[in-house]
């Protein structure tokens, strides 16, 4: 679009809505909470992301000496084979976003499909409500073990799992939603102007069941990087010596007095990412409250 | 005179927010009620007219104070009491009736309970509330009190809910009651019977009342005084008769004037007020109203009135620079409006729109295990629309008005009956049949707020519009604002989201979108009911001027039959799911056929003080009663004022289901229908 153009045309159908939702959203990281937990996520990200460049030497570069204290060359010291703890936490946190950061929207996705199918037939929105409740039913470890056992342990079945077991919230957030929409009047007067379905769908239904599903994707995120860590404890994750923030802390554990930092590195690595998600989770709902309200 | 002031407010000011950016919602509001007097406070929303009684009452909602002025009941000043004091008083000498009666009782305790609960909060014992409750249910006219005095409030109607909260409003015998509203939730003939009851309570008791509302009938029938408010000031003061007779504020003629009349002339255009209510965060400099104002001078813009004595009329005050200083308020520049035009109108000769004993039932959905009944919404309604012809369609809320509208575009489906749309059978509403409908009939919703997706701008809300009429996307924009110039908005507007739109803009671009595909039927469902009142008059004219450029058929819902009567060349009238009455609106209006009609219009409060109107009109008793379970005969039988209620031997209603009949065009369903005409004749003299 040229810059003189002074009427800028605009089909409905080409850009839905978004730009006020995201404006929406986006001012959820203006505020104080928002830009902490953002800054925080956007750091470790980045950490995550650039670790081969930061740290040319691998997970697996080894020092003359193991079980060093804490210093300012290895801030959480070093293992039983005197690899740096903190360079294996951040190659650790490269799992952990990558599992979460993969799933949790599929899962939102799926979840959305799932949840507004009631829409295109009755029955079927009742037949995904009864898989959600099935899933729900499963202990998550459970949830776990089975798939491990189905697809061998590894990053795809984690993934897997963090999908599955999230998939119920989105779900049944996005029928709840749509629950409430389809009775609205503008819902109505795209019906009644003939509107296709589908665009009533996509155009109308959908941005608005947006803001609750936001908010439960990144608390989901805290529950997947959970997920992982417990799995991996466990030894149906990750498995070593791939480092995680679980088998970082399933190995820890036993050298727990030789090297307290061995458990406590990952350990602040947990608190470190569900306090970003938590943070970004509690701004965007307040954003999305704050819209409502005016 | 002076101790006969019950409640004095002087210079009242009320803030909100932080102490370094104030939000001033109340200006130096002064008011005395005398004792036994009822006080009107009238205003639109945001003009402060509830933040005053909740200030007198010491119920200021969170992060409100009062930063001036005084209150003082009986002589004793409100303003800083302790908590603990003002609990004592609430209840005790002064009490509150809520606008919601749903809300205002709690659905887990009996009615009863609730009642000597406010009883012995002021330490009654316990077997005395008892007996006082009895009393005060018998005095607020429940019927059976003894038995129903322990049913919970899901067992009343809202009228009778209503009364259950004036009653415990009256419990402690308190002096002074502010009433929030308290029909405003209410269907007329129940608005009738609660300001009735609070007429005799008046008569009875001698208490005081501040009627606090925004329905200018509502006080022209109730209130000895009245307070016009606007934009968190007091802009006029007095009687009702004088303000009503001579208003001396500019506002308050407006607002007056701007009002559909459900008797005399039918004007063809109302003169309604420009612009929008105030927000009271972005008060206009000088006079609040002056942007509105067709007197508005210089000084208007600069120096905010005071309120005093206007020098020909000492007996009111008005906030008004220009009237004032010419000693009363000066005739409206531009005198507009000729007497109905309507008359002249012609229509087509084929209807565009036929509804054949159309029935929508909403019951017998099936359950688990069971099938419910069928429950008829909508039972046997037919109905004619002719090409430029308004018809208007009334009724109390759960008639099925809206029901029967709506099963037309298709979003309830029938049961029985047919529906043509320009003379092709649409019932079955398949693709084709749909496509035609919707390109022939569209509907205007009644909740501005919700009718608009908040996330999609006016260009985009429009567009879509278009885009089912079939235009092309180059040629969407020019017509986006032909539209807008269409319904009176700026067409620079398109690129906003709804929320920047105040209701009467937002139902605007409502009227615009169902415009866009050109339909020659424009259903409207309670179009202005949402709306404040100055702003109503703006919307109804637009409906009429479109309606009149466009050659539109009105099918035109509402519950109030003043705006009705404005804008409807004929009206068929509801109740309990089929049409009493139906007929050219003049004839209906000066002689109706149907008991309900004739109950209807003399229930609707008028905007003119009429002392003894009361106690002539002809309230309905008792509540609609349930659809699942409709009366044998005539539905109507069970209220009526002609019926077997008050002549018993007329057993032939209580048998007999009276069809719609009548000479030519004006037909109602009632066994007596000469007698309906001579009912209004009663309530008019």
């Amino acid at each position: 679009m040229s810059a003189n153009d002074t009427h800028p045309h605009h089909p409905a159908g080409r850009r839905p809505r978004i730009s006020a939702g995201t404006a929406r959203y986006l001012g959820a990281f203006r505020t104080p909470r928002g830009m902490i937990g953002g800054g925080l996520l956007l750091v470790m990200l980045l950490a995550a992301l650039l670790a081969p460049v930061i740290f040319p030497g691998g997970v697996d570069m080894q020092t003359r000496e193991n079980f060093q204290p804490p210093s300012l060359i290895h801030p959480f010291g070093t293992d039983e084979y005197g690899r740096d703890i903190f360079v294996r936490c951040i190659y650790a946190l490269r799992i952990s976003l990558s599992l979460v950061l993969v799933a949790v929207p599929l899962a939102m996705a799926l979840g959305i499909l799932m949840g507004l199918s009631g829409a295109v037939s009755r029955r079927l929105g009742e037949v995904c409500q009864r898989i959600f409740d099935i899933i729900l039913g499963f202990p998550s470890l459970v949830l776990g073990i089975c798939i491990v056992v189905a697809i061998g342990a590894g990053w795809l079945a984690l993934a897997i799992t963090i999908l599955v077991f999230s998939l119920p919230q989105f779900g049944r957030l996005a029928r709840g939603a749509l629950l409430t929409e389809q009775t609205r009047e503008y819902v109505l007067a795209a019906q009644v102007l003939g509107v296709p379905k589908r665009k009533v769908m996509t155009r109308h239904i959908l941005p608005n069941t947006l803001d609750p599903l936001l908010v439960q994707a990144s608390l989901s995120m805290i529950a997947g990087i959970f997920a992982e860590a417990a799995l991996s404890i466990v030894g149906l994750g990750i498995q070593p010596p791939t480092p995680s923030l679980g088998t970082l802390l399933n190995v820890g554990i036993r050298y727990v007095y030789a090297q307290p930092m061995y458990t406590a590195g990952p350990i602040i690595m947990l608190l470190l990412l569900a306090l970003a998600f938590n943070l970004i989770a509690d701004a965007l709902n307040a954003a999305v409250l704050n819209a409502k309200r005016t | 005179m002076a101790d006969d002031i019950l409640l004095s407010v002087r210079d009242l000011s009320v803030e909100f927010g932080s102490a370094q950016q104030p939000l001033r919602v109340l200006h130096d509001v002064s008011f005395d009620v005398a004792r036994g007097r009822i006080l009107g406070i009238v205003g639109e929303s945001g003009s402060g007219k509830s933040m005053t009684a909740k200030s007198v009452m010491g119920m200021l909602p969170e992060g409100g104070r009062v930063t001036g002025g005084d209150i003082s009941l009986a002589g004793r000043s409100l303003v800083g009491l302790p908590e603990r004091e003002l609990r004592r008083l609430r209840g005790h000498d002064l009490a509150m009736v809520f606008q919601d009666p749903q809300a205002a009782l709690n659905p887990v305790k009996t009615v009863g309970w609730q009642i000597e609960e406010a009883l012995t909060v002021h330490g009654m014992s316990a077997r005395d509330a008892r007996a006082r409750a009895l009393e005060l249910l018998r005095q607020v006219g429940i019927p059976d009190p003894e038995s129903r005095i322990d049913e919970y409030p899901h067992q009343f109607s809202g009228g009778m809910r209503q009364r259950v909260v004036i009653a415990i409003a009256l419990a402690n015998s308190a002096p002074l009651i502010i009433a929030d509203e308290p029909t405003t939730a209410l269907d007329v003939t129940i608005q009738a019977q609660v300001l009735r009851l609070l007429v005799e309570l008046r008569a009875r008791l001698g208490v005081t009342v501040i009627m606090i509302t925004h329905d200018m009938g509502v006080v022209a029938e109730l209130c000895d005084d009245v307070i016009v408010m606007y934009g968190g000031r007091v802009v006029e003061r007095g009687a009702v008769a004088d303000i009503f007779d001579a208003p001396q504020h500019p506002y308050t003629r407006a607002l007056l004037r701007s009002m559909p009349q459900i008797g005399g002339d039918r004007l063809s255009r109302l003169p309604a007020i420009p612009g929008a209510t105030p927000d009271l965060s972005h008060l206009p400099p000088g006079c609040a109203f002056h942007p509105r104002c067709a007197l508005a001078e210089e000084v208007c813009r600069r120096t905010v009135p005071a309120l005093s004595p206007i020098p020909e009329r000492p007996q009111s005050e008005a906030a008004c620079h220009v009237a004032q200083r010419e000693g009363r308020l000066p005739p409206e520049p531009a005198e507009r409006g000729e007497v109905d035009a309507a008359a002249g109108r012609s229509f087509g000769r084929a209807p565009i729109l036929q509804l054949e004993d159309l029935r929508v039932d909403f019951g017998s959905r099936r359950r688990l295990l069971r099938r419910e009944p069928p429950f008829y919404a909508v039972d046997g309604v037919s109905l004619e629309v002719f090409p430029g012809e308004t018809v208007g369609l009334v009724g109390e809320s759960g008639c099925g008005k809206t029901t029967v509208s709506r099963a037309v575009v298709g979003v309830n489906p029938l049961s029985g009956g047919r529906i043509l749309v320009d003379g092709r059978d649409v019932t079955a509403f398949d693709d084709a049949a749909a496509a035609h409908v919707r390109k022939t009939v569209q509907y205007v919703f009644q909740d501005p707020y919700a009718s608009l997706n908040p996330r999609l701008t006016i260009r985009q809300i429009l567009s879509e519009a278009l885009e089912q009429r079939g235009l092309p996307a180059a040629e969407r924009e020019a017509e986006c604002q032909r539209l807008m110039e269409m319904v009176g908005l700026d067409r620079g507007y398109l690129g906003r989201y709804p929320r920047a739109f105040s209701g009467g803009q937002r139902q605007r671009i409502g009227i615009a979108r169902a415009l866009a595909v050109e339909p020659r039927v424009l259903i409207c469902d309670e179009p202005v009911s949402a709306l404040d009142v100055s702003i109503q008059a703006q919307v109804i004219n637009i409906l009429a001027d479109l309606r009149d450029r466009l050659g539109l058929a009105l099918l035109f819902i509402a519950h109030d039959l003043a705006v009705v009567r404005h804008l409807s060349d004929r009206v068929a009238v509801m109740y309990l799911g089929r049409i009493v009455e139906e007929g050219p609106a003049e004839e209906i209006y000066a002689r109706p056929r149907h008991p309900y009609t004739a109950a209807l219009m003399s229930s609707t409060p008028r905007p003119r003080p009429d002392p003894g109107a009361m106690g002539r009109k002809t309230v309905l008793g008792g509540d609609p009663p349930d659809p699942r379970n409709p009366p044998s005969g005539c539905r109507f039988r069970t209220r009526c004022p002609i019926g077997p209620l008050v002549h018993p031997e007329r057993r032939i209603c209580i048998e007999t289901d009276p069809a719609l009949a009548g000479d030519g065009r004006h037909r109602a369903a009632c066994h007596f229908s000469g007698e309906a005409a001579r009912l209004a004749e009663e309530t008019k003299t």
